[in-house]
């Protein structure tokens, strides 16, 4: 029993030392970041030409003054606004549709060419098509998004329902549970690890095509901040807006993958046998 | 050759079974077990023995209906087997546990979710405590099988199997991936959880799959020697050592002897499925 106790706390939790970590991890980060910084400066200086490159000190400026004015704050609302509709629009769509396809030959055979084909064209493609029915406005921005984020939602599900584990679902079957009940209770949660990757590559396709999108066909977002502030010249915004669009890119996966290690937590752990 | 007598009531009986698989690729027939007549009686223990490849397993999986046999009949208690049931459990080979159910959220699957008399709750709570005592998994109940050894996995799924209260339970070579000594160990609380004091009719009818011989005759009342190519019953074998049996057994000269002859009857098979036909002549 106590070597069985050992083995068993050897597999459990391999990240057990916590405050340390996190201030190195912090530490390297601002690393990097400071390099990154220093060569930004050294470049501006040696161009001296701050509409095509301004020093990283006007740009923090200018994205301090911008937050103050509240267009940081009303730009992102209406781009998390449509990211939130577009990605909730192709989750609620794509889930389901990837569970059918997985579960269904005749459902499968029947979209999967049509997806194969729509897939490789960016959501960019669409969006001149999109301004001739749409018009600009908030709805071809959401609707790119939901392109966007649709196909790896699908695929990812699909996946997903395909790699569940076949002895699982005997496992439950011999135990005498019924066919909907295993894709309630056996399918499902098997998929989930998959279906949470593809949500993750979603948002992430879904943000990209919408600053796209933005620069464009929206009164608003932070694409259409980009685009209006070059109109001025004001290099200084551009800069600090195409950063938030990195920032609320990268605190939105990680909002994902905090939820991910939350919900399932033994897909972290490497498969032997379970 | 042994005969046995075939008794009139079974509690399992296989009639004629074939099984034919064909290969996607190339077309071919495969023939996995041919022509298997067996009958498991209420309370028996049976050991089917062979080497590698020799459609053991996919006995096994015929009786719990995952597989349906090309030619052939199986039924329990007179009624043919159509599809796995609740009444047939099974312990597979690599445990298959749900990896996002507890210890306890495992063992309660079937109780839980099967489509026949489910149980409640309170019901559920107090039949699962009783097997997680009875498997010596108590205090691991809150923890997922990602964070159990493979003994304590192996016991979950026993646990598993048991809790939902089959009348025969099918196990797939369930310790072939343990370790010598946890593998020993199992064996015994095996027969204790099976309950070898108890009289036939209350124990449960076991077909236990397995490549060691030693392990079966050590757990089994009757073996079963199979052989390769086709996959066929070679020989069934009573085992008559006294129960209940504890690792004392093992040094007997009844159960040495056991062990050789089913080895000499398996040994050519054996060599066959490891080294291949060209190995056996030098060997």
């Amino acid at each position: 029993m106590s070597l069985e106790e050992k083995t068993a706390d050897r597999t459990s939790s391999p990240r057990a030392s916590g405050v340390p970590s996190a201030v190195s991890t912090m530490l390297i980060y601002l690393r990097s970041m400071g390099i990154f910084a220093l060569i930004w400066y050294a470049g501006a200086w040696w161009i001296g030409n701050p509409v095509l490159l301004p020093s990283p000190v006007a740009v923090v400026q200018s994205l301090f003054s911008l937050i103050a004015s509240g267009e940081v704050a009303s730009n992102a609302a209406s781009s998390l606004q449509r990211l939130a509709m577009g990605f909730a629009g192709a989750a609620l769509i794509g889930i389901p549709l990837g569970l059918l396809m997985g579960m269904s030959r005749i459902l499968y055979a029947l979209v999967d060419p049509l997806i194969e084909l729509l897939r490789p064209i960016s959501g960019i493609a669409w969006i001149p098509l999109g301004m001739f029915i749409l018009g600009v406005g908030e709805t071809l921005p959401t609707a790119i998004m939901f392109y966007g984020a649709f196909f790896p939602i699908v695929i990812n599900t699909l996946i997903g329902v395909r790699s569940v584990d076949e002895r699982l679902i005997q496992a439950a079957k011999v135990l005498g549970v019924g066919r909907s009940s295993i894709i309630l209770n056996v399918v499902l949660p098997a998929s989930l690890p998959n279906i949470l990757v593809g949500l993750r590559l979603g948002a992430g396709a879904a943000w990209t095509a919408m600053v796209a999108a933005e620069l464009i066909g929206a009164p608003s977002g932070l694409g259409f901040a980009v685009e209006w502030y070059r109109e001025l010249l004001m290099t200084p915004s551009v800069l600090a807006f195409v950063f938030l669009i990195g920032l609320f890119g990268y605190l939105f996966d990680k909002l994902l993958r905090a939820l991910q290690t939350a919900i399932t937590p033994w897909a972290n752990i490497s498969r032997e046998v379970i | 050759m042994e005969t046995v007598a075939i008794p009139t009531k079974a509690k399992i009986s296989l009639i004629a079974i074939t099984k034919q698989y064909i290969t996607p690729r190339t077309g071919q027939t495969t023939l996995a077990v041919s022509d298997v007549s067996l009958n498991i009686q209420q309370g028996e223990f049976l050991c089917i023995v062979g080497p590698s490849g020799c459609g053991k397993s996919t006995i096994l999986s015929m009786i719990a209906g995952l597989t349906k046999p090309s030619s052939g009949t199986i039924s329990m208690d007179g009624n043919a087997i159509h599809g796995p049931g609740r009444e047939r459990g099974v312990v597979f080979q690599d445990y298959a546990l749900f990896p996002w159910k507890t210890v306890r959220e495992n063992i309660e699957f079937g109780p839980r979710f099967r489509d026949r008399a489910p149980l409640s709750t309170a019901a559920r709570r107090e039949l699962v405590d009783h097997y997680i005592e009875l498997v010596s998994l108590n205090g691991s109940e809150d923890k997922y099988p990602h964070e159990l050894s493979g003994g304590m996995r192996q016991r979950c799924a026993f646990a598993r199997a048991l809790a939902n209260e089959p009348d025969v339970l099918l196990m797939d070579e369930p310790f072939a991936a343990l370790d010598a000594q946890t593998r020993l160990i199992l064996q015994e609380e095996l027969l204790r959880i099976w309950g070898e004091e108890l009289p036939r009719d209350k124990r449960k009818t076991v077909v236990f799959i397995t490549h060691g011989i030693d392990e079966a005759v050590f757990l089994a009342d009757r073996v079963a020697v199979m052989s390769n190519h086709p996959g066929q019953i070679k020989m069934e074998k009573p085992i008559g050592l006294p129960r209940p049996r504890n690792e004392g057994v093992r040094l007997t000269t009844d159960f040495q002897k056991l062990v050789d002859e089913i080895w000499q009857l398996i040994r050519h098979d054996a060599y066959e499925a490891t080294i291949g036909k060209a190995g056996i002549k030098q060997a």
